[in-house]
């Protein structure tokens, strides 16, 4: 009998909180209402719904971050989602708002994962050790010597060192990933995993291409000009005769597009 | 380039906390001065893992707060170390252990000495080039 009166409370809860939402928003996009008005607005959207940052940053619990850095980092997308929510679209907003948050925290994970990577130097230098000990293998009929691999590759022994002991750094990491059956002579090199590499590429190409096939002419210039002709911003902004801070603007928010494009897929 | 000027032999020596946190240290170490040596990639990842199973026993054996000395003999294609630490009362060497297996199959020479007041395993490893 109780089950009832508490259902209906509970829809009655939820849509005292879409009507506010939906007033709020209106007060958010009313271009005649003052900065401060559509401030307040804003900052009320935002902790109308902490709740559903709480409940999806819960989702991620006990995978080694604190909960509360979740929470800030899922926040920081609700922020995002709030300003581009568009009200015509007629979703409710939880709906176009979680995998905002969700990818939000999902890119914390990813970039605090980049911070405890080898050096990217190192990461190319493994890939090309991993192959020059292969056909030397081969060639040779034997394992080759860190000296070896050095003449085959063209740099020091040194960097070879160095080189194979980020490896073995490489593979205590990924200890973490449940990855701890390797101890064969060559398991370490074989776990670098250039075909991963290499399709992950492949993937991350091929859908970022209708993306950037959507872009403005301009967007898709500066992105080519900087990252596969490796222009500097200064370069691109003379060729395209805008400033570099704006050329920094740009990328940044054609970057970001893609990114949250990539994500929501 | 200790093999450019490598005479009868050279000695590397290392002092570290008798501690299971240090042992990547000397693993590191070894295979660097392996890799000076002319080993190669496999004789490497073979004394990497010999080395541990050496430190790994001499460190069941070290007193409280004791040292882990650690002695290389480097010579043209040949590595010897010596691991020792002090250990008041030293159990008699475990020649079945699974440890001793790995120790005895990677390298070419392996040698446990138990006295009273100390501990100490001897490995040696040609490299492969060497041995054809």
């Amino acid at each position: 009998m109780t089950a009832e009166p508490r259902a209906s409370a509970r829809s009655a809860a939820l849509e005292a909180t879409r009507r506010e939402n939906a007033r709020l928003f209106v007060i958010f996009r009313d271009p005649d209402a003052s900065a401060a008005e559509r401030d307040t607005a804003r900052d009320a959207l935002v902790r109308l719904h902490l709740a559903l940052v709480d409940h999806c940053a819960r989702r991620f619990r006990n995978r080694g971050e604190p909960f509360e850095d979740l929470v800030q980092v899922g926040t920081i997308g609700l922020i995002k989602a709030v300003d581009r929510f568009d009200t015509e679209r007629g979703v409710e907003f939880s709906t176009y708002a979680t995998p905002t948050i969700i990818g939000e925290i999902k890119r914390y994970f990813r970039d605090k994962g980049w911070a405890i990577r080898v050096p990217r130097r190192l990461q190319e230098l493994r890939m090309q050790i991993s192959s020059a000990t292969a056909e030397l293998t081969q060639s040779l009929g034997r394992s080759p010597t860190p000296r070896e691999i050095a003449e085959k590759i063209g740099c020091s022994v040194e960097e070879i060192i160095e080189a194979l002991e980020s490896s073995n750094a490489y593979a205590t990491l990924s200890l973490d990933a449940t990855d701890d059956s390797d101890d064969g002579s060559q398991s370490m090199l074989d776990a670098i995993g250039i075909d991963d590499a290499a399709l992950e590429q492949v993937e991350i190409r091929e859908s970022v291409k209708p993306l950037l096939e959507g872009l403005p002419a301009r967007e898709k210039k500066i992105l080519l000009l900087r990252f596969f002709k490796n222009m500097t911003q200064s370069q691109i902004a003379e060729e395209i005769g805008v400033s570099q801070m704006h050329v920094s603007r740009l990328l940044t928010r054609t970057l970001e597009q893609l990114r949250t494009s990539l994500e929501s897929d | 380039m200790i093999t450019s000027g490598v005479g009868a032999r050279s000695d590397v020596e290392l002092r570290l906390p008798a501690d299971g946190a240090y042992a990547a240290v000397l693993r590191t170490l070894t295979a660097g001065l392996a890799a000076r040596l002319d080993f190669t990639i496999d004789d490497i990842e073979d004394l990497r893992i010999a080395v541990s199973e050496a430190a790994a026993m001499v460190l069941d054996e070290a007193d409280p707060g004791a040292d882990l000395v650690c002695r290389f003999r480097l010579m043209p294609g040949e590595l010897g170390l010596e691991c020792t630490t002090t250990s008041a009362a030293p159990s008699t060497p475990d020649y079945d252990s699974f440890g001793w297996q790995v120790l005895t199959t990677l390298t070419t020479e392996a040698v446990v000495e138990a006295t009273p007041g100390s501990y100490t395993v001897r490995i040696a490893m040609r490299s492969s080039l060497d041995l054809q």
